[in-house]
């Protein structure tokens, strides 16, 4: 049926276009004509076509690809709907949503993963940002290009060729970060002792989680019992169920360029004669920057981790790339958008992918409402 | 003791910061020495930092693979629509929200921002119902045409915020000569957000070009695959020796047009348009 797939797209474009300009005018003289019939001046009419005719492109779009859709997903997520089997929706009242939330443990794994993902890979994403930012925020030579090179990875971002690359950096055996950590260990010993104690830390954590997730706790009490790690011990990145959330914890942090420039635009709105004053008073840097710059950026981190926070529960191409089809490293990385996309688009199970939307959407919500307010006990905004 | 104690600093601040730069940069960097080597020297047991002699094989390998230059065509093709279309109408739905004063403006801006809370994967298991009644799956129909809907709230915040800040007295006198608001936006918004415009379009380009979920799902065949989907089919996890020179020649060219488009757009980003957004 499809001749050439590219003339097609280009008529469907031109297509697309008329509808929007033709639904447009219809709604912007619809809009008019209410305002003539509520009795506006000529003016005010003319500025209410005007603003519904330009206003109309996302109206529209906002009707067909956000709220019909919403509400159709809201309906189905009560359902029992596969869209291979071509038969009607059938109503089965909240079964799909008792099963995520009682039964199903693929869910649940990828709602703790995703906490872990949120939990450690967020505050460490922050630090990191928030250290390149002071380090940057120094008056110097050459600023321009540490910027570049500290924002140029959230550009690349999480591009499947740039996750390919890092996914053959982390290879446990031959790959570029394991050999560098052994070169350095024997170079210098003191290094072993704290990858050792990194290792140990990041396993216990890990392990307490997928404990969380499966419901059992013996991984974490071996790890316990095996102890400190041996010397020749080495991260599994890619490899080990306990390590495969680090990796992609990793890349968050590895991300944090588009952080770092809200942080460095809260820094440098800090006034000078603040800092001027404290070290007067006697403040060393130390000191200036707790008492002084951190209370002013508390708003810049509010928004960094609300940003942080949607973003990291919307993880879905790291695991793509990285773990799909890994069979034994599945239920320790998968993240709720993964686990929703396996399910819908898999199994084509809509109205329970409905659900699981639903149940992300609501999560989100929630942890977003929560922080905003709990703002008032930690966000300074007096001086804006 | 006082005279040296200020440059101590300075340098201690400068190896930090090249330090950091070293590790920002290190996967770019091995992804392009990976790039050049034979397979046996990716698969070493020792560190090879660049290869002894630089081999072009797998650029050549992977360019003689139809899939591949084909993925990079459809990846090129849809990225520029999808661009146009959204560019545009993302910036007509900002001189609405900017430059008119209309009824229920504040209603539907306070819409558009809630809907930013919305993860767009909610959204996806009706969308992909609503593109499959229409017999859109296995088309590039669904990663266009919606963007054309001024897809993106953050974006034409941006925009409206920018918008926002040229005097009213512009449009005012070009009223008095008789212009309309099409001949406005056109002629007298438009030339003065040129640097927002370009930032939108670099935000937009860089989402489009990554784009993995949406086309993986919508495409479904490899005659249509654009670059993320194809190449994270080179990767095979059930092979025992991946062809890493050719995954990496791959991904470098594959990276090649995201760094061009930083270079020449770095200073609109890198100088605060967004964050100045933010605060509006």
């Amino acid at each position: 049926m499809v001749k050439n797939p590219y003339y097609d797209a280009i008529l469907m474009a031109a297509a697309a276009v008329l509808f929007i300009v033709g639904s447009s005018l219809l709604i912007g003289f619809a809009a008019r004509l209410i305002a003539k019939v509520l009795g506006a001046s000529r003016r005010k009419q003319e500025n209410t076509f005007a603003g519904y005719l330009f206003a109309s492109p996302w109206i529209v779009g906002f009707l067909i690809f956000v709220l019909i859709p919403m509400g159709f997903s809201l309906y189905w997520s009560f359902t029992d709907y596969r869209v291979v089997s071509n038969a009607a929706p059938k109503w089965v009242g909240l079964e799909n949503y008792l099963q995520l939330i009682l039964k199903d443990t693929g869910f649940r794994a990828s709602v703790v993963n995703t906490l872990y993902l949120t939990a450690v890979g967020l505050p460490l994403q922050m630090g990191a940002a928030l250290l390149l930012a002071v380090l940057l925020n120094q008056k110097m030579r050459g600023e321009r290009v540490f910027r570049m090179a500290f924002y140029l990875p959230v550009i690349l971002g999480f591009n499947t060729a740039v996750l390919l690359a890092w996914r053959l950096m982390l290879n446990t055996g031959t790959g570029i970060i394991n050999q560098i950590i052994r070169g350095l260990t024997q170079i210098f010993p003191p290094f072993g002792y704290l990858n050792r104690a990194l290792i140990f830390v990041q396993e216990l954590t890990s392990a307490f989680f997928l404990g969380l997730s499966n419901g059992k706790f013996n991984l974490l009490i071996k790890v316990w019992e095996a102890g400190f790690p041996a010397e020749n011990r080495i991260p599994l990145w890619v490899q080990s169920p306990m390590w495969s959330k680090m990796s992609v914890i990793l890349l968050m942090i590895w991300g944090c360029g588009a952080m770092m420039l809200i942080f460095l635009a809260g820094l440098k709105n800090i006034p000078k004669e603040l800092h001027e004053a404290a070290e007067v008073d006697g403040a060393g840097p130390w000191k200036r920057f707790w008492r002084v710059s951190f209370p002013l950026l508390t708003p810049y981190i509010f928004y960094n981790l609300i940003v942080g926070l949607i973003n990291a529960m919307q993880i879905f191409e790291p695991i793509y790339v990285l773990y799909r089809d890994n069979q034994p490293l599945v239920p320790s990385t998968i993240s709720m958008v993964y686990y929703l996309w396996q399910a819908s688009f898999r199994h084509f199970e809509i109205g329970y992918g409905s659900a699981i939307s639903w149940l992300i959407l609501l999560l989100i919500l929630a942890i977003t409402f929560i922080q905003f307010k709990l703002q008032d006990r930690w966000v300074t905004y007096d001086l804006y | 003791m006082r005279t040296i104690w200020p440059i101590l600093k300075r340098l201690g601040l400068y190896f930090l910061l090249t330090g950091a730069t070293v590790v920002m940069s290190f996967p770019l960097f091995w992804m392009i020495s990976s790039s050049l080597k034979t397979l046996e020297e990716t698969n070493s047991a020792g560190i090879i930092w660049l290869p002894k002699v630089p081999t072009l094989a797998a650029y050549i390998s992977i360019l003689q693979n139809p899939d591949f230059l084909r993925s990079y065509f459809n990846s090129v093709f849809y990225t520029t629509l999808a661009l146009m279309g959204t560019l545009f109408s993302i910036a007509v739905v900002a001189y609405a929200f900017s430059r008119i004063q209309w009824p229920g403006r504040n209603f539907v801006f306070f819409l558009m921002l809630a809907t930013m809370m919305i993860p767009p994967q909610a959204l996806i298991v009706p969308q992909y119902v609503f593109f499959n009644k229409l017999k859109w799956i296995g088309t590039f129909n669904p990663i266009i045409l919606p963007g054309f809907f001024a897809g993106g709230a953050a974006m034409v915040f941006l925009l409206r915020q920018a918008m926002a800040q040229i005097p009213k007295e512009l449009d005012e006198s070009a009223f008095v000569d008789g212009a309309n608001h099409i001949q406005i936006f056109w002629e007298v918004v438009l030339p003065l957000v040129k640097a927002p415009l370009a930032t939108v379009a670099t935000f937009l380009f860089v989402g489009l070009w990554n784009s993995l979920l949406a086309p993986l799902m919508y495409l479904q065949t490899v005659k249509l695959y654009t670059l993320p989907v194809y190449v994270a089919t080179l990767y095979n996890i059930n092979l025992t020796v991946q062809q890493w020179p050719t995954i990496m020649a791959a991904a470098v060219l594959t990276t090649v047009p995201l760094m061009v488009v930083f270079f020449f757009a770095q200073r609109f980003i890198l100088d605060g348009v967004v964050v100045s957004g933010l605060k509006g």
